[in-house]
């Protein structure tokens, strides 16, 4: 993870051209009229893709010391799980009844 | 900064004990900001997709056009995300005018970007959408968290042009370096990074 060697600015320019890319893929799933959870699911591993590109690259986490990110990045997304125990309920909305 | 710099720093004659980290203490208040900051656009997201999981019927009003315009707005952004990247190097390389020109260039993008944000916003409003009614008569709750999310990402683009002015003012002056205009670039990456998830759950999922 920890490099000393930047990439030069016209690698960085590939990078954003490849970020550009997965934003035509995502689009392009947009309109293949896919069921919702399927999309919604490439959609959320394309976006964490350029996402882990962004921090790794544009935001220079990959030239820190490797303890930057095992601080950061582990605790982050265990918070941002914890968020999914409203799932449950948000599905019971969508199926509640009326009983009488 | 390199980090035989921040090895051992000193403070009234101390010596005090080097940062694991290796980088500088604003810098590591950028990043605890940005984990706090992340949290908080997590939760909206949760939010968004708590109410949007529990609508019977939820509101899809983005036409091609407007999908369109999201599409410039991202490469708008990852483009400003890129001149930020050449102002920070020039920075480091002690090219001061060549650092002033991509912030300002940097600067320029994010207010295209929030002009085509509020251009989307106006056209919503236009067709009837508001923060608490659908004029096709689906969930309610759509402009709810359309315009709480986008408009919690907008607030940040502008607050960002806002900071990138006043770092460029200040380095200028000489009263700023380039940690500086590297930690206020950490924040603008940040922004780009958030509406790569914005961009495909609050237009894509609602695109007709």
């Amino acid at each position: 993870m920890s490099s000393n060697r930047e990439l030069t600015m016209s690698s960085y320019v590939g990078i954003g051209v490849g970020l550009m890319l997965i934003v035509g893929i995502e689009v392009i799933l947009t309109y293949q009229h896919l069921p919702t959870r399927t999309l919604l699911f490439s959609l959320l591993c394309l976006a964490s893709l350029e996402g882990f590109v962004a921090i790794m690259y544009l935001m220079h986490v990959k030239y820190e010391r490797p303890i930057l990110f095992w601080t950061i990045f582990p605790a982050t997304l265990f918070v941002l799980l914890l968020l999914c125990y409203l799932w449950p309920d948000a599905i019971r909305m969508a199926t509640m009844r009326l009983l009488k | 900064m390199d980090q035989s710099s921040v090895a051992a720093t000193t403070h009234h004659d101390v010596v005090m004990e080097p940062s694991p980290y290796a980088i500088e203490k604003k810098k590591l208040g950028m990043w605890v900001f940005i984990v706090s900051d992340a949290c908080t656009f997590g939760a909206f997201l949760f939010a968004y997709g708590y109410m949007r999981v529990g609508a019977p019927v939820w509101g899809t009003p983005f036409e091609f056009s407007s999908i369109l315009n999201g599409v410039v707005m991202t490469a708008v952004l990852l483009s400003s995300s890129l001149t930020m990247l050449a102002s920070v190097r020039a920075a480091q390389a002690g090219a001061k005018a060549s650092a002033m020109k991509w912030l300002g260039v940097t600067m320029l993008l994010g207010g295209i970007f929030a002009a085509l944000h509020l251009r989307e916003w106006f056209k919503l409003i236009g067709e009837g959408w508001r923060l608490f009614h659908n004029p096709t008569g689906g969930a309610a709750q759509f402009g709810a968290t359309f315009f709480s999310v986008t408009g919690l990402h907008l607030s940040h683009v502008v607050s960002g042009v806002i900071a990138l002015a006043f770092i460029a003012r200040g380095y200028q002056r000489d009263r700023y370096d380039a940690s500086h205009v590297e930690t206020v670039g950490l924040y603008w990456h940040f922004v780009d990074l958030v509406w790569m998830f914005v961009f495909p759950l609050m237009y894509l999922m609602n695109a007709r």
